[in-house]
């Protein structure tokens, strides 16, 4: 009697859970099309090897040993990660400084200045990064400026074309993604949180370290995710503003699969590389970001 | 050579300038628009899909649009963003459902040199405006194979620095020159592996700098290296090295395109070229090519032959600021834009320059002779540096 009620209570269960996962199926089609399944070929990809202008298929792990004897494959991913680390490091604090005051001091106009930051969004791209180069440019609006203020005799050559334009780009870029995220976390704390922490003698490093981050958490992480992993892989930006030095393990990447001399092998194999990498250091990041805020 | 950095220049600047362009009425279109489309020959068996898979802009839905809808040929172009791509669509499934390519000079030798199937043979009965090419692009050695030919050249041009003439009276006799201290800050290049070192290599006296071995590609990265510090940038594309000049960033583009200068007038500023007396520069060509099993091949052929008319020839060739390929269409261009590449070479049977110059390096090694992936790398490390 035990084990039919116990299969009519466990079958139940799966009813309700397939129920539950209905809604989930187109989600879950749309990924399993567009991106598992790519993501599948293209891991399987790695495992080739190029031929000339074909592909042979294999199960060699030479592209994986190239990237990991390479010293050029090593530098490109440090360069790599250190400027979506610096930027990300850049981007979250700013996005999560605008939505404090977006959310607790100009309440009021928390809307306006969200919408502004989504109307940024509505710019292409690359119209944004041109945008840019027009803004640091050695004849550009802030140079223009310095030198009209009598600040500066010569441009600062450094502004445009450099480690420096690449990561204000992007930092320029991501920071409304960001805010979106922290914004939207920050909506659901409450002032009392806040209050009563301070009528409990909660200074404001220790109330934003104990309170507001780990509230904010979860956006802080998507914000985080959304800086890191953009920059880290974006190749675009470092082209159009990045100078001689423009290169970045995505443009390595995408060099793979254009062109004669291209090793679409190689490229797969390099893109899970440094998707192990970057996963690996956001997860390192988010944890060391809980443990601060826990300590 | 253009491969890397073709794509993104289609995609962004040059495609939208030309549809402009074009919209605004350019004279070529003109022509085209009020001549009218010549109804096809064969129209009855015309109609359906044309399947195209090429560069942008070299698919002409601008200035084929009346002959495609008085033929009811619906054209359905997909671009490449490199030169071999069409090969590696061809072999992923897509065989069977390409009508028409546009592959550059060196890849088609390329591919008909090693035997890859990838071209159809053309028949030239059906394509008698190819009666009206240049003499270079008439059985050229990269188009043609065991008596058969497989392109249609449809535009062409070359590789010469661009500059700024209020800040420099020339362009200096070899390419290593420009590492003299005096073009800090003023050098931009594309992002261009083959074209870049190519002309290094030269510079340094390849005897085929399209042929080299480890330690002369060494040697031409190390000549790039003694001018890197003089190079503001390098550019995504000959657009964006365009955009690089036309903002006072840099004053000398290497190995840029003379429609650059083109570009640089739109946004009024003056450019012009220059091509180092002793290394000089090297040449490219566009054709249009079928496919091996083509579903569509009447729609091809017949749309090869209308944009090979002086007409549409002379308004693709406008559209893209490149060179025309067919003689007659010359005098239709604006003089601005003939003027700026040498069509002496392309009255020459065997196209001078352009039939004998190879740009891109062997895709596999050969004996010491290193292949286009090492190339490619080494531009990688030279970035880096």
């Amino acid at each position: 009697m035990t084990t039919p009620s116990l299969g009519v209570r466990l079958d139940g269960r799966r009813l309700r859970l397939g129920a539950a996962a209905r809604p989930l199926l187109p989600a879950g089609a749309y990924y399993a099309v567009f991106f598992a399944i790519p993501m599948a070929s293209l891991f399987v990809l790695s495992f080739w090897r190029a031929k000339g202008f074909d592909l042979v298929p294999d199960v060699s792990l030479v592209n994986y040993e190239k990237i990991a004897t390479s010293p050029l494959y090593h530098a490109l991913l440090v360069r790599t990660v250190a400027i979506g680390l610096i930027t990300s490091l850049i981007v979250v604090p700013i996005a999560f400084t605008l939505s404090y005051l977006m959310r607790f001091v100009f309440e009021r106009w928390a809307q306006l200045i969200l919408q502004l930051a989504l109307i940024s969004l509505f710019s292409g791209y690359l119209v944004r990064i041109y945008a840019w180069r027009t803004i640091l440019g050695k004849q550009g609006l802030l140079n223009s400026t310095l030198e009209w203020l009598g600040i500066i005799d010569q441009p600062l050559e450094f502004l445009i074309y450099s480690n420096f334009a690449t990561i204000i780009t992007l930092t320029g870029l991501l920071i409304p993604l960001a805010v979106l995220p922290i914004y939207s976390s920050m909506a659901n704390i409450s002032r009392d949180h806040l209050e009563v922490a301070r009528d409990l003698g909660s200074k404001r490093t220790h109330l934003v370290r104990t309170i507001l981050v780990p509230m904010a958490l979860p956006g802080i992480r998507t914000a985080f995710a959304f800086s890191f992993l953009l920059a880290a892989g974006d190749f675009v930006t470092p082209s159009l503003v990045g100078g001689t030095q423009g290169i970045m393990i995505g443009n390595v990447i995408a060099d793979q699969f254009r062109g004669i001399g291209s090793n679409w092998p190689l490229g797969g194999a390099l893109a899970f590389v440094t998707m192990a990498l970057v996963l690996v250091i956001y997860f390192a990041v988010i944890r060391a970001i809980r443990w601060v805020t826990t300590w | 050579m253009r491969d890397v950095v073709k794509g993104l220049l289609d995609q962004k600047l040059n495609a939208s300038f030309s549809r402009r362009r074009f919209l605004q009425g350019s004279a070529a279109l003109t022509a085209v628009t009020v001549l009218g489309s010549p109804r096809s020959a064969s129209a009855a068996e015309l109609g359906g899909p044309l399947n195209y898979f090429g560069w942008d802009g070299e698919h002409g839905a601008n200035v084929a649009k009346t002959f495609l809808d008085d033929n009811g040929i619906q054209l359905q172009a997909s671009f490449q963003v490199s030169g071999d791509e069409a090969l590696t669509r061809f072999n992923t499934g897509g065989r069977g459902t390409i009508d028409l390519m546009t592959p550059n000079k060196d890849f088609q030798r390329a591919i008909l040199e090693s035997g890859t199937e990838l071209f159809a043979p053309l028949d030239m009965s059906r394509i008698p405006n190819a009666a009206g090419l240049f003499p270079a692009f008439k059985d050229a050695s990269w188009l043609t194979k065991g008596g058969q030919t497989y392109g249609i050249p449809l535009i062409w041009g070359d590789e010469p620095c661009v500059y700024n003439p209020d800040k420099w009276d020339g362009v200096p006799p070899k390419y290593t020159d420009f590492a003299d201290p005096k073009y800090k800050g003023e050098l931009v290049m594309t992002d261009d592996p083959f074209g870049n070192i190519w002309v290094f290599a030269k510079s340094i006296g390849a005897e085929d700098p399209s042929k080299l071995t480890a330690d002369q590609l060494q040697a031409a990265i190390d000549a790039l290296l003694s001018v890197k510090p003089n190079i503001v940038t390098i550019a995504a594309s000959f657009a964006d090295m365009a955009d690089v000049m036309v903002r006072g960033d840099a004053s000398m583009g290497l190995a840029g395109w003379a429609y650059q200068t083109q570009i640089a007038k739109e946004k009024g500023v003056t450019l012009v070229v220059g091509t180092p007396a002793v290394d000089g520069t090297y040449y490219w060509e566009d054709a249009y090519a079928i496919a091996l099993d083509a579903p569509n091949p009447d729609n091809a052929y017949a749309f090869i032959d209308f944009m090979t008319s002086a007409e549409a020839n002379a308004a693709i060739a406008t559209e893209l600021g490149s060179g025309c390929t067919v003689e007659a269409a010359m005098p239709l261009m604006p003089a601005e834009l003939t003027s700026i590449y040498p069509y002496d070479i392309v009255r020459q049977a065997d196209g001078g320059l352009l039939g004998t110059q190879v740009v891109f390096p062997p895709q596999e090694a050969d004996a010491d002779i290193v292949p286009a992936s090492a190339w490619v790398e080494a531009w990688q490390a030279f970035k880096l540096s």
